[in-house]
């Protein structure tokens, strides 16, 4: 790559990483190590990565739960007699008589095989009486409050009035590995095996129900197939594989399967969004009034949106934001909850007012950022390059049958850290381990914490071990907020580095020297002016260890400090799509994904972050809903070909860029900041190409149809 | 219900265009002479679903039904062993006649690489390859696999020579969480078996039985070429922004 990037005012720190390694910026005096693949690759492509849910320890039980299948119902009949009477059922446990949402649990029968649980639970014979239920948000929630004069004024003040409403469906996390715990008893010892982004929180729920002192018991996750933010707490099918096991005294498998899954473990909350905006002919937005209502299931809290995002200077804005119950699962945080949707209904309106001023929505952006480090500024010109901007036609131009659109949408995450402990234990025979309670959740933390514990050590890679996962390791940060690595990484580095003060001291004792005249670089022990000269073997220092184990300690406080950076990590996306104007079928093609991430510990595993974000903000964009029948409540797709996700046909060409800041020297937690833009830049994109918005999501083809007749009925009148 | 209309119908489906029908297979492979009519005759209640979307066995898919029931051995409903080579290894399962493959698989077996999770032929997880053909192990029963080839994602790798798909997975960090991997991996083996040079094209189809939801598609398209021997795209080249462009700056965050 011979072009480079000319920064205007700022100098050379503003790289994006995908730059030749000697070019990019230095930080920490350590450039990224670009060939890194993550440590656990191999258990996972071999399939010898063990998930919780592949722990079947000797005389399991197993664990269903009993459901609710209407939006609202009363149990009428249930043959408990007739379920306990099944060859291998072991247990009915009946907990209630109705239900509130399509999955609510009632009850669960325990059985010595899948067979016979299967059939316990047909044995059951279970009627209900369904009753009328509500199932979701709808336009009137949204309302608005009383707006301030102020407000009164700049909406009569403005040269337009934007009024309309944008919705977004529940979303569900649909992790390919479910819900659920395997408990393995033995005699007095109990290790939870649970599919879980909160090792630390399990074991402090699961520490109620397991009848065994916390030093006889352990929660392991060494992998776990996905979280998205629904694996922090256990859940009904958690407390059931935990009950039966104490009141058995024996092992319990319990994992909800695909449908339960879709039902009654979290899911992304709708929102409906009205909003009544004013701004002037060049785009000067005066300020306005938004109500958002958030669609939160049974639950009474979470349906909260951040929009405005702060993103845009959008002038006084009156924000009211209210919780709608329905008939349906409560939603749990997923992947930057409350951001992608209002992302959408954001970035879609400022592609309204921009066709409404006839501003170009690039420059919109340009002039309504608001961002004192210019990092998303420069990523709007730079990526405008990229994506081909100058290609974009004006929207509503376009007659064709396949027509194309470009869009923008942006992103802010503040960087947030919490308190984390590590160990770095060297052994006599010159292994290593690193030390973590910390789950890796598929975001590489287990890679970045052992390149962090390396380089601090001055060993290779290959000569760690990282062990993570288990609540009997150094405790650390449930994987929320994209705290993991970043909370995790500077305790490990401090361990690293208590662990190199004591090797030299044994090295320098030994040698006869100061310990300040040596340093460990490469696995050896050195010396010298160029500290070029090799003094000990990594192997000779280890075997003389005063004991069999040198531990060395570390532990981070959680508090933003210069050295690991602080602020917001920013992101902007380009996306180019094409529409067939015939189907309604949207065809993604390019999305340019910049994003900001401080010092970066794994290129691959960090850019996988970011391809993540962006298709399961595509996915969410374009095809995912939880549907729940409006009459009887059931939902209609608890699968995974009607619930769909997008697919490797569906797949556009991603371009992620990491994007150093020069006052981001510590590592930063990629997993949400990704995924907030891109739904609301493909819908941008979706109203460039046809002409007229499609403002709820998802953007499928009966409403690209409906909203290209629209455009073209307009135009008609127009002509 | 007749024979012929269940005859592998869902598994055409749920794979990959460019597997040939796996009734169209070995005659060896599948039950000798099981009826499929005789296993839904006898079976419990639990294994309805899983014998609709089971593979018919390829000379009983040729035959009437009338024909088929005279020379069937009927199974079932107790437990039964079956003789099964998996991995190249031959080995006897007692398990009942209703249970999938990937029940069998994960369970007696314990080859748990293989992956629950839709249990319905949607997403993939399951895949394996059976006589060569990809498989969703959810949606065949373990009896129908008697006589076959079963390789699973523990049986691609020589001892600890991987397959070139799986260092490719690696190299281009085709996986996150890591549990839809083990069936795309032995997608993309299918895939490469059938077409060793796939077009991007051909990689997509290849690939659409199989659900992933951290969004490696786009590396494991670049492990597949690679794989195959095609050149990777490369990263595009950054633009350069003229100095008479300068970042505007406004306001606070």
């Amino acid at each position: 790559m011979s072009s480079s990037l000319h920064a205007a005012d700022t100098g050379p720190a503003h790289l994006p990483t995908r730059m030749p390694t000697a070019n990019r910026p230095a930080n920490d005096g350590k450039s990224v190590d670009d060939d890194t693949s993550r440590l656990d690759a191999v258990a996972k492509v071999t399939g010898r990565a063990k998930y919780s849910r592949d722990v079947f320890p000797k005389g399991v039980l197993f664990v269903g739960g009993i459901r609710c299948p209407w939006g609202k119902a009363k149990l009428t009949s249930i043959d408990v007699p007739g379920a306990r009477k099944v060859a291998g059922v072991v247990d009915v446990v009946l907990e209630g008589d109705s239900g509130e949402y399509d999955g609510d649990p009632i009850g669960h029968v325990v059985a010595e095989s899948r067979t016979a649980l299967r059939r316990g639970l047909r044995a059951l014979k279970v009627s209900w009486e369904r009753l009328p239920c509500r199932t979701g948000v709808e336009s009137a929630d949204a309302v608005f409050g009383d707006a301030p004069d102020s407000i009164t004024k700049a909406l009569a003040g403005a040269r337009h009035v934007l009024e309309t409403e944008y919705s977004t469906p529940v979303q569900t996390h649909s992790a390919l590995e479910t819900h659920g715990l395997t408990v393995e008893r033995n005699d007095e010892n109990v290790i939870v095996h649970a599919s879980t982004q909160g090792t630390f929180v399990v074991a402090e729920e699961v520490s109620r129900f397991i009848g065994v002192p916390r030093s006889n018991y352990e929660v392991r996750c060494e992998y776990v197939g996905g979280g998205f933010g629904a694996k922090f707490q256990i859940g009904k099918e958690g407390t059931w594989a935990a009950t039966t096991s104490a009141s058995q005294k024996r092992s319990a498998h319990s994992f909800c399967d695909r449908r339960e899954e879709h039902l009654d473990t979290g899911n992304r909350p709708s929102m409906h969004a009205r909003v009544k905006i004013g701004f002037d002919d060049d785009g000067t937005i005066r300020g306005g009034q938004i109500a958002i209502a958030g669609g939160v299931g049974v639950a009474r809290s979470g349906g909260g949106a951040a929009f405005p995002s702060g993103r845009y200077n959008l002038g006084e804005i009156d924000a009211k934001s209210k919780n709608v119950s329905f008939n349906g699962g409560a939603p749990r945080a997923m992947r930057a909850p409350g951001h992608p949707q209002a992302a959408f209904a954001e970035e879609l309106m400022l592609d309204e007012i921009a066709t409404i001023t006839g501003v170009d929505p690039l420059e919109l952006r340009l002039r309504l950022t608001n961002d004192d480090t210019g990092s998303r500024q420069t990523m709007l010109r730079l990526g405008s390059k990229m994506i081909g901007w100058d290609r974009r036609v004006a929207t509503g131009s376009q007659r064709g049958i396949i027509r194309r659109g470009f869009g923008i949408g942006t992103t802010s995450w503040k960087a947030l850290r919490g308190p984390a402990q590590a160990e770095v234990v060297v052994h006599r025979d010159g292994s290593i381990e690193v030390l973590s309670g910390s789950q890796d959740i598929g975001t590489g933390f287990r890679t970045m914490i052992g390149v962090a514990a390396a380089e601090k050590l001055g060993v290779p890679l290959k000569a760690l071990t990282v062990r993570i996962a288990s609540s009997k390791l150094p405790e650390g940060p449930a994987s929320g907020g994209s705290v993991t690595t970043p909370s995790v990484a500077p305790a490990v580095m401090a361990a690293a580095l208590d662990a190199r003060t004591k090797l030299l001291e044994v090295a320098a004792k030994q040698l006869g020297v100061e310990a300040s005249a040596l340093t460990i670089a490469e696995g050896e022990i050195r010396r010298g002016d160029q500290r070029d000269q090799l003094a000990m073997t990594w192997t000779d220092l280890c075997r003389v260890l005063p004991t069999e184990t040198l531990v060395g300690r570390g532990s981070f406080d959680g508090r933003e400090s210069p050295h690991f950076g602080k602020g917001h990590s920013h992101g902007v996306q380009f996306v180019e799509l094409e529409v067939d104007s015939e189907t309604g079928v949207i065809d993604l093609k390019r999305v340019i994904a910049f994003q900001s991430c401080g010092r970066v510990y794994s290129r691959k595993t960090s850019e996988s972050q970011i391809l993540g974000g962006v298709i399961q903000g595509a996915s969410y964009a374009l095809f995912e809903n939880k549907l729940l029948d409006r009459r009887t409540g059931a939902m209609v797709n608890p699968n995974l070909e009607w619930y769909k996700i997008l697919g490797s046909n569906d797949m556009p060409v991603i371009e992620p860029l990491l994007w150093v800041d020069d006052n981001q020297t510590g590592p930063r937690g990629l997993g949400e900041p990704p995924v907030v833009p891109t739904a609301g830049a493909i819908a941008c994109a979706l109203f460039n190409a046809i002409g007229e918005p499609v403002r709820h999501l998802p953007l499928t083809p009966d409403k690209v149809l409906a909203a290209i007749t629209v455009a073209s009925a307009r135009q008609g009148a127009h002509s | 219900m007749s024979e012929s209309s269940e005859s592998s119908g869902t598994n055409e489906n749920a794979s990959p265009p460019f597997i040939e029908p796996t009734s169209g297979g070995s005659g060896q492979c599948g039950a000798a002479g099981v009826s499929r009519r005789g296993f839904i005759q006898t079976l419990g209640l639990s294994s309805a679903a899983a014998a609709i979307g089971a593979r018919a066995d390829a000379a009983l898919a040729a035959k009437s039904p009338s024909q088929a029931d005279a020379e069937a051995t009927v199974l079932g409903p107790d437990a039964v062993a079956m003789p099964l080579t998996v991995n190249g290894s031959r080995t006897t399962v007692t398990a009942e006649v209703g249970a999938t493959l990937l029940e069998v698989l994960r369970g007696p077996l314990a080859l748990t690489g293989s992956k629950e999770v839709c249990d319905r032929g949607s997403c993939g997880g399951c895949s394996v390859l059976v006589d060569g053909a990809l498989v969703t192990s959810c949606m065949m029963l373990a009896v129908d696999a008697i006589g076959c080839e079963v390789t699973t994602i523990e049986g691609l790798a020589q001892g600890d020579r991987l397959d070139p798909i799986q260092e490719s997975f690696i190299r281009h960090d085709a996986l996150q969480c890591g549990f839809c991997t083990p069936g795309l991996v032995m997608a993309c083996k299918a895939l490469l078996n059938h077409h060793p040079k796939p077009s991007m094209d051909q990689i997509r189809k290849g690939l659409s039985g199989n659900i992933c939801r951290c969004g490696t598609y786009t590396n494991i398209f670049n492990a597949v070429l690679e794989a195959s021997g095609q050149p990777v795209p490369t990263d595009a080249a950054l633009p350069v922004l003229p100095a008479s462009e300068p970042t505007s700056r406004q306001g606070g965050t």
